[in-house]
């Protein structure tokens, strides 16, 4: 148990409370009965086995933040970091701030924002592995960086910026409601520590002393409607009309004088950048989620057009007619498709906990996309090998049969996939993706860059052979305009809808207009005239050469294209968290401090290098080995138990249980 | 697993199994907090907590406190002595031995052929007061130099100087327990949550139980302002306008307090006389507050059951630095407002043992508040040493801003630094550059081997830093608390008590004296000399300190506690037993902006920092929230000039210029900028300066400058990075 010092000061103790039976959002705050099943449990924090005394332990908690009175002092961010022993470059709590107004009737609102342990944990649905739990004790959302992957999508997910990735370790940690802390009835150490009379915890709902109000809402503070997070404010003294913020990210609150005062997030006006081209910053983490993505759409939308070409006058594309060409398209694709699955690996913390990605089937859109991808991925490979009538002995109209079979459970595996893949994306928390265009650009590049694959397979194998190759080539370019047109519709409704609708979308659309602004519409431009110059194709013949290196250079431009266009959806996006301060939480300083040489010190708190695939390599193989000594030490068969028992207990785990 | 897995994961919780917790007060402001200090199995300090009992901090500790425990472990220590002939040759290792052989030996090499004061010793306010007693017992018994001060002069000379005038002593009169009394605070240049953040805690806690008006004189919107109910954005350099104006509303609407002006205070028609030419309506047109307010802010805290003004650099740093001090205390005694609960005028004090040094160093004088004019002070002092009273000066040398000068000019040859930096607190960095060149021998005493100024040193010798140390420190509000060892200085380095005491034992001077080895045994003999004076100690000890979490002077022998507050009976240390109401003219002598330089330059501390950051920029979990310097611009003249958020702008003087990161902001006007001054190579490039009469202390927030658009962005950030590297 924590040690209560005999010398605690009252002010550490959450004080005993009479509360509603329900929350502001409607939820009961007791979290279980006192004699049900959750309840008289051990949390067996580090393995120590007793019960707390907390009389309210399985009540709702959550903080309570005076922003009237915050001034910034760090006091909460330091209590927390030492208490959970954080290197510089992480911290599970953060204070950023507003401010507005001219001098002197200047206005700063500081605002200190950790996990607010949220009725509807966002993270722990979104989260494949399972590292997270709710637990009826306080209703504390716990992550366990052991089970963790490093696939930071909770990170994406959460509105608050909770869940903290750690590059260096690849994994993610987050606010543990210091409920070592709870369970002897002490406020967390964040709590404890403030100094300014802002940050203060207890059961959710009950108003602390001296305090008069418990709003679920405070300027800068995401919608929450996201997650129904348990965190009250108090923010009474008057704000000035229009509050900016010192990090870079280019937001700025508007009061609105219709709605009630409440603010509302615009576009920022701080810099009016021209137009640039910024191509450098198109990389990011995510680049083998861009090169992931598309590749996985092509494959898919290649062996649609193998699979169903014929039927629409294609019989070119058939087994039969080029049997050669058909099975080195696939066995290329199939390849293609391995290494997309190996970069996408890769990406995570832990490459070699890949298999953690099934943990939740039930909530989580990732583990549903690496689900399906799996089934699209197997069936594709027995495809393969049917068609091609690769199993000797088989009869070859059995085998046949047996390859459209599998390719049309395939298909149908294969359009899951992709819709579960765009799903990952419809996240609340980052307004720019959460549009049905990430939809229409995932089926739109199946159809374009599925159409470009197979062209490029067998047009120019065709032409050199001498076969026909217009015919083809005519049908491949009107499906290349039936898909750029798809994904251009959804592009146009989606800038028009982001300028509408404001928000931290329009100010990743403004970033778009500008900052990448050369880019974006360079890119725009491109699509336009490919969609043009295709739609020629589709319906002029000049000459099979001709047409064939028209062909080709405009796909060159449409693939330079696609990529841009989709790693400018990954670097725009900006997430509805909290306003950060003018060093600590903004990113601008962050890529200044690191294209500078400023981070190479340590103490800077930001991290040099973005990239730690290295280390994560030399864990992945420590642990691998260590894996490997175990099983062997323990046998397999024991292994072989173990794991089926652990698989049950997935599957029991991925049923749910509540 | 309300939502979530089926199985239940054990929960994994850092945790960092202390087997003991050791007492100490905190090493970086004046607060005082008590911190406890765990240390794990292997007898490392692991984490610190405040100390729950204590009325100082009552469990609070502010950022810096939270990881003070980081600075035994931190980057940049000093672990064995450094020598070297010439500043251009590398340092080589040495040995305690020769090092301080050759420090002492250039010593008298120096005294023997320039004269005895051609060698100064400029000592610091983080030592404990009895390495401070120790250390002023060499320099005044020993080496005889009378070019002898402490970095204090940089942060509350001005303070010590005004509450001498007023007063007749130095020693703050009032606690932090008034915050509960109070009916009215004025905060002057005082920017508690950021500098002071424990005592701001105290404020507010008690601001909360009873909401007494808080009026906050400041250029800046700091928090604090921000907060108050009344913010004064004064013009600087102009306080001591204000407060004449002040006293004049106080005065002709005839609301002071008659009876304790007549008992208690002397020279109140000659003060009355000055002050009738501060009606608010000309003080207005000088301090840029309006009539109204100086009037209401008047009215205010004359009315005011009990009253009290703190103040902090925004008064200290400034060409009427002592001035100011002196100008609130009278605003005080006009109103009856000292040494009563709640009504107080007090000085919120910068280092942690500044007041030790005031109180025990010898800097300025003789220890135990003794001056050398005073020829009974000689004579006490000289025979509790056991040295010959004319060995001593009759009058007070240099203060550490004329050692600097009288090192350029030639009068001071050699420099012993004891841990401070003035590479980078100093005004004028090229100045002082060239002020290092010029000396003979410079030999820096200091925990850091990476302290700036080690650039120009011969010898550097490493110390313990804090709690590697025992002894006292006091704080802002007279409090004497215990800091206790708890853990030893890495490798070499060694305690300044020791180093000390070893250098006295290369003096022959020396041998007629007692250097007690023992901090304990120090601490005995600063007693005896406390007792009967002012700041009588002698009923204290270690333990009874450490069992009352600190103990307020005076307690003398037979006390059970100390005092909360002094000059409660209207008794001051005046010879008439009476303070002076002092007469104070104004001179506009400020670099003002003009056309050529058109913005105010202003500095300040931030929470997260401490002086020159030789500790806190080790720290990655402090230094993250400014790792670099940044200047706070109104965003409406950054428009103008062009001038974007998070670019780095170039700031001209007549001193010199600097690259600096440019953080818009409405919190300053529009002709002015704020630096934070703890950074190398940075606001001290362009500042000024200039110094006050009385107190030698220099102002630092008033000079002017001119400021320009950097196109080059990436050659700016490679100056700046080049800076950052200490």
């Amino acid at each position: 148990m924590f040690e209560v010092r005999q010398d605690e000061p009252d002010y550490a103790f959450i004080p005993d409370a009479s509360t509603p039976k329900k929350n502001k959002y409607g939820k009961r705050i007791s979290l279980t009965d006192d004699h049900a099943e959750l309840a008289g449990q051990s949390l067996n924090v580090n393995g120590d086995a007793s019960i707390g005394d907390n009389p309210n332990r399985y009540k709702q908690h959550g903080f309570h933040f005076t922003a009237d009175n915050c001034i910034a002092c760090h006091a909460c961010e330091a209590a927390c970091s030492e208490k959970n022993q954080l290197p510089a470059h992480i911290s599970f709590r953060s204070v950023g701030y507003l401010e507005g107004g001219s001098y002197p009737a200047y206005k700063r609102m500081n605002i200190s924002m950790a996990c607010n342990h949220c009725d509807d944990p966002v993270c722990l649905k979104g989260c494949p592995t399972r590292a997270y739990t709710k637990f009826a004790e306080y209703g504390a959302v716990l992550q366990d960086p052991d089970i963790c992957f490093g696939c930071g999508y909770c990170t994406w997910v959460c509105p608050y910026n909770a869940p903290q990735l750690d590059p260096v370790e690849g994994q993610v940690s987050k606010c543990n409601m210091c409920v070592d802390r709870l369970e002897v009835g002490l406020k967390p150490a964040c709590a404890a520590a403030c100094l300014g009379g802002a940050l203060d915890f207890g059961i959710i709902e009950a108003i602390p002393e001296n305090r008069e109000q418990a709003a679920t809402h405070i300027p800068g503070f995401p919608d929450t409607s996201i997650t129904n997070p348990n965190i009250r404010f108090q923010q009474n003294k008057t704000l000035p009309k229009e509050m900016t913020r010192p990090d870079t990210a280019p937001i700025r609150y508007q009061q609105d004088e219709q709605g009630g005062g409440e603010y509302k997030v615009k576009p920022g006006l701080r810099k009016h950048k021209a137009m640039q081209w910024s191509l450098s910053k198109l990389r990011s983490r995510e680049d083998p989620l861009v090169l992931f993505t598309l590749i996985s759409q092509t494959v898919l939308g290649a062996f649609l057009i193998l699979l169903l070409g014929p039927l629409f006058g294609l019989e070119i594309l058939t087994q039969s007619a080029s049997p050669v060409l058909v099975g080195v398209t696939l066995v290329c694709l199939f390849l293609l498709q391995c290494f997309a699955l190996f970069i996408s690996t890769m990406h995570l913390g832990k490459p070699h906990r890949f298999y953690r990605a099934f943990n939740n089937l039930r909530y989580s859109p990732v583990s549903r996309e690496v689900a399906s991808l799996s089934v699209f991925f197997g069936l594709f490979a027995a495809y393969i090998i049917f068609i091609n009538g690769w199993i000797p002995g088989l009869h070859a109209g059995f085998s046949s049969g047996m390859g459209v079979t599998f390719g049309l459970f395939a298909m149908i595996a294969g359009l899951i996939f992709i819709y579960a893949m765009q799903n990952i994306y419809r996240i609340k928390a980052r307004p720019y993706w959460d549009h049905w265009q990430v939809l229409t650009s995932f089926y739109g590049s199946v159809i374009s860059l599925g159409a470009i694959a197979v062209g490029l397979f067998f047009a120019p194998a065709l032409f050199v052979i001498g076969e026909p190759v217009l015919p083809l080539l005519s049908i491949l370019s009107a499906l290349i305009v039936i898909g750029l047109s798809i994904e251009a519709m959804g592009l146009y409704a989606h800038a028009k809808e982001l300028n509408q609708q404001g928000g931290e979308g329009a100010a990743a659309h403004q970033v778009q207009s500008s900052q990448f602004g050369k880019t974006y519409y360079a890119r725009n431009i491109v699509f336009l005239i490919a969609i043009q110059m295709m739609a020629l194709l589709a319906v002029v013949e000049f000459s099979a050469a001709i047409n064939l290196l028209l062909w080709l250079l405009t796909v060159v431009f449409i693939l330079a294209a696609a990529t841009v266009g989709r790693a400018l959806f990954y670097v725009l996006v900006i997430p509805t968290t909290m306003p950060g301060a003018f060093f600590w939480k903004n990113e601008g300083f962050q890529e200044h401090a690191r294209d500078s040489g400023l981070a190479e010190m340590q103490q800077v708190g930001v991290l040099a290098k973005t990239d730690y695939h290295h280390e994560h390599l030399e864990r992945a193989k420590k642990e691998i080995i260590a894996d490997w000594q175990a099983i062997k030490e323990q046998g397999f068969l024991v292994s072989l138990k173990l794991f089926k028992s652990e698989v049950q207990q997935r599957w029991q785990d991925a049923r749910g249980s509540r | 697993m309300l939502f979530g897995r089926a199985k239940k994961n054990p929960i994994i919780l850092p945790t960092q199994d202390v087997v003991e917790w050791r007492y100490t007060t905190c090493g970086y402001c004046s607060t005082g907090c008590s911190i406890e200090v765990g240390l794990n199995k292997k007898g490392e300090a692991v984490t610190g907590r405040g100390v729950g009992g204590a009325e100082v901090n009552q469990g609070k500790l502010c950022i810096k406190g939270i990881f003070e425990h980081e600075l035994f472990q931190s980057e940049g220590r000093g672990t064995v002595p450094l020598m070297r002939e010439k500043i251009h040759q590398p340092y080589q290792e040495t040995f305690w031995d020769k090092a301080l052989d050759k420090t002492a030996s250039e010593i008298q090499r120096i005294q023997k052929k320039y004269g005895r004061d051609s060698f100064a010793i400029v000592s610091t306010g983080q030592l404990l007061t009895e390495e401070f007693y120790t250390l002023g017992k060499l320099t005044r018994g020993v080496i005889g130099t009378n070019n002898y001060d402490g970095n204090t002069t940089l942060c509350m000379a001005s303070a010590v100087s005004g509450y001498k005038r007023s007063f007749g002593s130095d020693g703050p009169p009032g606690c932090y327990e008034d915050f509960e009394h109070t009916d009215c605070l004025i905060a002057f240049g005082s920017n508690l949550p950021e500098q002071h953040p424990i005592i701001y805690w105290r404020m507010r806690e008690a601001r909360e139980k009873r909401q007494f008006p808080l009026i906050v004189v400041d250029p800046r919107v700091t928090m604090l302002a921000q907060f108050a109910d009344m913010h004064l954005t004064i013009t600087p350099g102009t306080d001591v306008v204000l407060l004449n104006s002040l006293a004049y509303v106080i005065l002709e609407e005839g609301l002071e307090d008659r009876a304790y002006i007549e008992a208690h205070t002397s020279g109140f028609a000659d003060f009355y006389e000055t002050v009738k030419h501060y009606d608010p309506v000309s003080a207005s047109r000088i301090c840029g507050i309006d009539e109204d307010t100086i009037r209401n802010v008047a009215r205010l805290y004359a009315k005011a059951n009990a009253a009290m003004s703190i103040w902090t650099m925004g008064i200290n740093q400034s060409t009427h630095g002592s001035d100011g001090v002196v100008g609130i205390n009278s605003l005080n005694l006009i109103t009856g407002n000292i040494g009563k609960p709640g009504g107080t005028s007090l000085s919120i004090t910068g280092q942690c043992n500044a007041m030790g040094t005031r109180e025990w160093s010898s800097c300025s004088g003789l220890p135990g508040y003794r001056a050398l004019e005073n020829a009974e002070h000689r004579d006490e002092i000289a025979k509790f040493w056991g040295i010959d009273p004319e060995f001593f000066p009759k009058k007070r040398g240099l203060a550490q801003t004329d050692i600097f000068p009288a090192i350029e000019t030639g009068q001071i040859k050699g420099l012993w630094l004891v841990a401070t930096n003035p590479m980078t607190s100093m005004p004028n960095t090229a100045r002082i550059r060239k002020t290092f060149e010029r000396l003979e021998f410079l030999v820096v005493q200091d925990a850091y081997r990476d302290v700036e100024t080690t650039e120009y040193a011969n010898v550097f010798l490493p110390a313990g830093l804090w709690a590697e140390k025992t002894g006292v420190m006091t704080n802002t509000e007279r409090r004497v608390n215990l800091v206790r060892n708890v853990i030893d200085p890495p490798a070499d380095a060694k305690a300044d008590l020791w180093i000390f005491n070893q250098m006295a034992k290369r003096f022959k001077q020396a041998e007629k004296i007692k250097f007690p080895e023992k901090a304990a045994d120090v601490f005995e003999e600063m007693k005896s000399l406390s007792k009967g004076r002012f700041l009588d100690m002698s009923g204290m000890d270690y333990d009874k300190i450490e069992a009352a979490r600190g103990i307020q002077w005076p307690m003398p022998e037979g006390d059970e506690s100390g005092h909360a507050r002094v000059y409660s009976d209207g008794k001051y240390n005046h010879p008439d037993g009476k303070a002076k109401l002092i007469p104070l003219n104004f001179i506009d002598n400020n670099e003002t902006p003009d056309e050529d330089y058109p913005f105010w330059l202003n500095s300040g501390r931030v929470v997260e920092h401490f002086h020159t950051r030789t500790r806190t920029g080790k720290i990655g979990n402090q230094n993250k929230y400014s790792p670099t310097p940044y200047m706070e611009m109104n965003p409406d003249a950054a428009k103008e000039l062009g001038i974007e958020h998070m670019t780095y702008a170039r700031l001209t003087s007549r001193r010199g210029d600097a690259t600096v990161l440019v953080q818009c902001t409405h919190r300053v006007p529009h002709n002015m900028v704020f630096i934070p001054f703890h950074f190398h190579e940075c606001v001290n490039r362009v500042s000024l300066g200039l110094l006050d009469p009385y107190s030698r202390q220099p102002a630092f927030k008033q000079c002017a400058v001119h400021i320009e658009v950097i196109t080059e962005q990436d050659a700016a950030a490679i100056v700046n990075n080049a800076a950052r590297t200490f």
